[in-house]
C-alpha cells in the first residue's frame, strides 16, 4: 500500500499471473512465426523480419483488446475479478509488446536509411492527401506514445503524485490509443493482405470490446438511476433493510450521478463509507470484509470498519457517512464525513436483523 | 531528404525529451523527498519514474509547484469517468465499425488475391 514505494510488488499469485502472461506471449510469437508462412503464402516466401514484425503487432493488438475487456468483465461477473488484480503489469507487458513490433519496423525498414531511423519513419510516407494509401504509420505511434505514457505512470507514486481522478482521466485514453490501433491497422495491413482470417480477428475483437463496455455502461447507468427514497426525517434516506446486507458483504446506493456509498455488514454491525478505494477508485463496495477489514476487490487496499482509515502504517483514508436503524429499514445520512471521521458502527438488533 | 515538417516534429520531440530529462533529474533529486512522504528512504523505484517525469514533464511541473508544502494526497468521492466511460463507447461503437467499413472498401483487392496472370513469356 503507500507506506513505503518498492519497484513492484510481487506476490505469489502476481508471479503466476505474469508467469502465465509471459509464456502467453512467447507462445503466441514463436507459433506465429512458425505457422505465419503457412498461413500467408507468398512468393517470395515472407521473411523472418517481416513475421516477428507481424506476430509483435498482432500480439499487442490482442493483448490490448485483452486487457481493455478485463474492466467489464469484472463488472458483468465478479468471477473475473482475479484478472483485475495485476492489470497494471498486462497493461505494461503491452507496452512492451508494442515497443517490440516498433524496434522491429525501424529495424527493418529503415535500419539503413541516411537519416536516423526515427526521423525516417516520420518522413517515410506524407500522401496525406489520397485515400488508397493513406499513412498508417502515424496512428500507431500516436497509439504506442498513449501506451508508453500509461505504462510510465502505472507505478502507484503518479497516482498519489497526480491524483487519483487524473490519474484515471490519463489513463481513459486507453480508449483513443485503441482507436488509433484499428486505424493503424485497417489503413495498414488489412489493406495489404489477402488472408481474411486477420481481418476476421480484428473485427470480433472490436465488436466484442464494444458490446462489453457498452454491457457494462449501460448496467452501470441504469443503477446509477435508483435513487434512495427519502425518510420521514430529513437529512436521512432510506437505503435498504437489513437482510438485504449479506454479512461480510456491502450494498451499493447512488446518491448522485457520481456518488456512491457502500454499507458494509460486519459481526453484527453496519457501517457505509464511500464506494471509491482512495488508490484507484475502485469500487470498494463490490469488495468484502478480511480480517475485520472493507477490502477492495481491485488491488486488496484494506480501510477499518470503523472510520474508513487503512491500517497504521498506511495513510489513506475514506469518507464515512452516519446510519440510523428503522425496525428493518437502513437510514442512510447522504451528507459525507471528512474522510477517516470515525463514525460507531450501528449494531443489527434482534428485531431488525 | 526528409520533409520540413517531419524534421520540424522529430527536433521538437528531441527536444521536449531533452527538457524532460532535466526536470527529471531536478524532480528526483530535489523535488520527490519534499512532495512525497512514502517516498523517503525509498530509492529503488526512482528511476522507474524517470520514463513518465520525461514525457509529462510539464504536468510534473504544475504537479510539483501544487504540492510543494502540502503532503497530503487529495480523496475523491466523485467517480465522474463513469459517465465519460458510457459516452465514450458510445462514440467508439460508431466510429469503430465505420473505420473497419471505410477500410475494408478502399481495399483494392478482393478477400483473396487475384491470381497473377504473365503478362508475356
Amino acid at each position: 500500500m503507500s507506506a513505503n514505494y518498492k519497484p513492484v510488488i510481487w506476490n505469489r499469485s502476481k508471479q503466476v499471473y505474469d508467469a502465465i502472461l509471459l509464456a502467453g506471449v512467447i507462445g503466441y510469437i514463436l507459433i506465429y512465426t512458425r505457422l505465419g508462412p503457412f498461413l500467408q503464402p507468398a512468393i517470395p516466401p515472407l521473411d523472418e523480419q517481416t513475421l516477428a514484425m507481424q506476430a509483435f503487432g498482432s500480439c499487442a493488438f490482442i493483448l490490448l483488446t485483452l486487457v481493455l475487456s478485463i474492466g467489464p468483465l469484472a463488472r458483468l461477473d465478479p468471477r473475473f475479478l482475479p484478472l483485475l488484480y495485476n492489470r497494471r503489469h498486462f497493461g505494461v507487458l503491452t507496452c512492451a509488446v508494442a515497443a517490440a513490433h516498433g524496434a522491429k519496423v525501424l529495424g527493418w525498414y529503415f535500419a539503413f536509411s541516411s537519416i536516423p531511423p526515427t526521423l525516417a519513419v516520420l518522413a517515410a510516407d506524407t500522401s496525406y492527401g489520397q485515400l488508397h494509401g493513406f499513412p498508417f504509420i502515424p496512428f500507431g505511434i500516436a497509439a504506442f506514445v498513449i501506451l508508453l505514457v500509461l505504462a510510465a505512470t502505472s507505478h502507484d507514486f503518479w497516482l498519489a503524485f497526480l491524483t487519483p481522478p487524473v490519474w484515471k482521466a490519463l489513463h481513459m485514453t486507453v480508449y483513443l490509443a485503441y482507436a488509433l490501433i484499428i486505424l493503424h491497422v485497417a489503413l495498414g495491413y488489412l489493406q495489404a493482405t489477402a488472408n481474411p482470417i486477420f481481418a476476421i480477428v480484428v473485427t470480433l475483437s472490436c465488436g466484442s470490446l464494444v458490446g462489453l463496455h457498452l454491457a457494462a455502461g449501460l448496467r452501470e447507468r441504469t443503477r446509477d438511476f435508483a435513487r434512495p427514497d427519502p425518510a420521514a426525517q430529513a437529512p436521512w434516506v432510506v437505503v435498504a433493510t437489513v437482510d438485504a446486507i449479506a454479512e461480510g458483504r456491502a450494498i451499493v446506493v447512488s446518491l448522485n450521478d457520481a456518488e456512491r456509498v457502500a454499507i458494509f455488514r460486519h459481526a453484527g454491525r453496519l457501517s457505509a463509507v464511500t464506494n471509491l478505494c482512495a488508490h484507484q477508485n475502485g469500487p470498494l463496495g463490490e469488495g468484502r470484509i478480511v480480517d475485520g477489514c472493507i477490502t477492495c476487490p481491485w488491488h486488496g487496499y484494506q480501510y477499518r470498519f470503523e472510520d474508513g482509515c487503512a491500517p497504521a502504517p498506511y495513510k489513506e483514508r475514506l469518507a464515512t457517512y452516519r446510519l440510523l436503524l428503522d425496525g428493518r429499514r437502513v437510514l442512510l445520512d447522504p451528507h459525507p464525513n471528512p474522510p477517516g471521521t470515525s463514525v460507531e458502527p450501528i449494531p443489527i438488533t434482534e428485531s431488525a436483523g | 531528404m526528409p520533409g520540413a515538417v517531419p524534421s520540424l516534429i522529430h527536433d521538437a520531440m528531441l527536444a521536449y525529451a531533452a527538457i524532460g530529462g532535466i526536470v527529471a533529474l531536478a524532480f528526483l533529486l530535489i523535488g520527490l523527498d519534499r512532495i512525497d512522504p512514502a517516498a523517503a528512504g525509498a530509492y529503488a523505484f526512482r528511476p522507474l519514474l524517470i520514463p513518465g517525469l520525461m514525457l509529462l514533464w510539464p504536468v510534473a511541473i504544475v504537479c510539483w509547484v501544487r504540492r510543494q508544502g502540502s503532503g497530503g494526497r487529495g480523496t475523491s468521492m466523485r467517480r465522474r469517468h463513469r459517465s465519460a466511460h458510457l459516452r465514450i463507447w458510445i462514440a467508439l461503437a460508431v466510429v469503430l465499425p465505420a473505420i473497419l467499413l471505410a477500410a475494408m472498401s478502399l481495399r483494392q483487392n478482393g478477400p483473396t488475391e487475384a491470381a497473377p496472370i504473365r503478362l508475356s513469356d
